[in-house]
């Protein structure tokens, strides 16, 4: 018989998932958006942004029952902490992706600035790094919190490279700097995507070790 | 219609008044915890829903205690029928100096059932709904006493769950055991509720908190505040209640 609290849990942890897998495709959304590539009606993705805030906000509401109610101990009061983080981040992602799509349709020469700065990589990583931090949090997989690491780096080291060239298009062709600036804005949103993973990533870490790591070089410890 | 509604309750022992004006309503298959400090009157309350203090001598009580609509206080209820639809289960576990199929059969062959199959049948489903089978199933001709104290406080569950109770009345049951029976304990309020109303008294807010779906707040014989769990433990309307349950009363 499983016991009420794990019942509960369950339920918590399913639900993260869930809101996780959404946010996923938000951000798959957005890339499609700012590559031009075909993707949802804009109807379907504002719905999936308002099934993100519901479902942050009855994950808010269960952990609260659960610390008033089950005075959750050892890893469970990890889960339980953690959950509310990781729901705030995954929140942030959906209200960034949505951002970006919004910046997107802003971009008139998209397609020669996207091309010409190699956006399409960084799209491709920041897919990447939010699939596997739900990975991550769904098996509590600590190899791929240092995969996560790994990545947020690289995102935003091309990504510092390729606002470094905006820039400095903007600068011989002055016609770009609207373009630009919003494609920068865009760029920014991608880096604080991948920053929300990392800070999803630890938060399993917490939950796995009981250690925080917030604040820390994670690589560099290791 | 609720399961069990008491309006406008008093109740004195002797001069004392331990009850002022008590209305609460519980439906069927919820667990009610009664909480409050020692003589708050919660224990009390709880014995008036089966008729227990009719036992003490000099005891009055006005208003009316209504269980499936029917005032269980009325001159004509039959007070034996409404213990058997009204179980309980106390503070200390109490099996008798018996076996444990016949803890569980007791109350059967005192309530006139002879049918050796249908004894048996309850007595099985009512140690399984206790989750006990497991541990007993190979010593049902053993005492009770030799069980652990837990087990004992869950054998008195299956024995007042053998006479097909729809409510039952649980006073502190898990005061006297260790933490792991009292988990299990716990567990089992909360799947016994699916079947039965319940009403537990308990000194342990935590244990209100895990198992409960109303809380009732009682404080000088006088009820404070009744509501859902989650917003007695989470946004009191009253501040006694919230002095109460943060520790910070007195």
């Amino acid at each position: 018989m499983a016991s009420h609290l794990e019942t509960e849990l369950g339920k918590l942890k399913n639900i993260i998932i869930k809101i996780g897998n959404l946010a996923e495709s938000q951000v798959s959304e957005a890339m499609k958006s700012l590559l031009s590539e075909p993707g949802s009606e804009t109807k379907e993705v504002k719905k999936t942004e308002n099934k993100i805030d519901k479902l942050d906000v009855k994950i808010d509401d269960i952990c609260q029952s659960v610390f008033a109610l089950q005075q959750p101990v050892a890893s469970d009061l990890r889960f339980i902490m953690s959950a509310m983080q990781i729901s705030n981040q995954i929140e942030r992602i959906g209200d960034l992706s949505m951002s970006i799509i919004k910046l997107s349709k802003s971009i008139k020469e998209k397609h020669e600035l996207i091309t010409k700065f190699d956006i399409v990589t960084i799209a491709r990583e920041v897919e990447m790094v939010t699939l596997k931090t739900n990975e991550c949090f769904e098996n509590l997989d600590e190899p791929t919190i240092e995969e996560i690491f790994i990545l947020n780096n690289t995102i935003k080291d091309k990504s510092s490279d390729a606002i470094d060239n905006i820039i400095g298009e903007m600068k011989n062709n002055s016609k770009t700097v609207v373009s630009g600036t919003n494609l920068i804005l865009a760029l920014k949103h991608i880096e604080r995507i991948s920053d929300h993973c990392t800070n999803i990533a630890e938060s399993v870490y917490f939950m796995i070790n009981a250690k925080t790591i917030k604040h820390e070089k994670f690589i560099e410890k290791k | 219609m609720h399961k069990i509604e008491s309006k406008n309750v008093n109740f004195n022992y002797g001069e004392f008044q331990a009850l002022h004006d008590i209305s609460i309503s519980m439906k069927e298959n919820t667990v009610t915890a009664l909480i409050g400090p020692s003589g708050c009157g919660k224990s009390t309350y709880l014995r008036l829903l089966n008729r227990m203090n009719d036992l003490i001598d000099n005891t009055q009580m006005t208003g009316s205690i209504l269980i499936d609509g029917k005032d269980i206080y009325e001159k004509h209820t039959n007070v034996d029928d409404l213990r058997k639809n009204v179980g309980m289960v106390f503070q200390k576990p109490n099996p008798f100096p018996k076996t444990i199929f016949e803890n569980v059969a007791y109350g059967l062959r005192v309530n006139g059932i002879t049918d050796k199959k249908i004894i048996e049948e309850r007595v099985i489903t009512s140690i399984e709904q206790v989750a006990l089978w497991d541990e007993v199933k190979d010593k049902l001709k053993k005492s009770a006493f030799e069980l652990s104290g837990g087990q004992q406080q869950r054998l008195c569950i299956a024995r007042a769950l053998a006479i097909q109770p729809s409510v039952l009345l649980m006073d502190e049951p898990t005061s006297a055991l260790d933490p792991i029976s009292t988990s299990k304990i716990e567990e089992l309020i909360y799947e016994l509720k699916n079947k039965y109303t319940i009403v537990i008294v308990t000194h342990n807010m935590q244990q209100a908190g895990r198992v409960s779906d109303n809380t009732a707040f009682f404080y000088m014989g006088r009820l404070i505040e009744c509501d859902k769990t989650k917003t007695i433990f989470t946004k009191p309307a009253i501040k006694q209640t919230e002095d109460y349950i943060t520790g910070r009363f007195g």
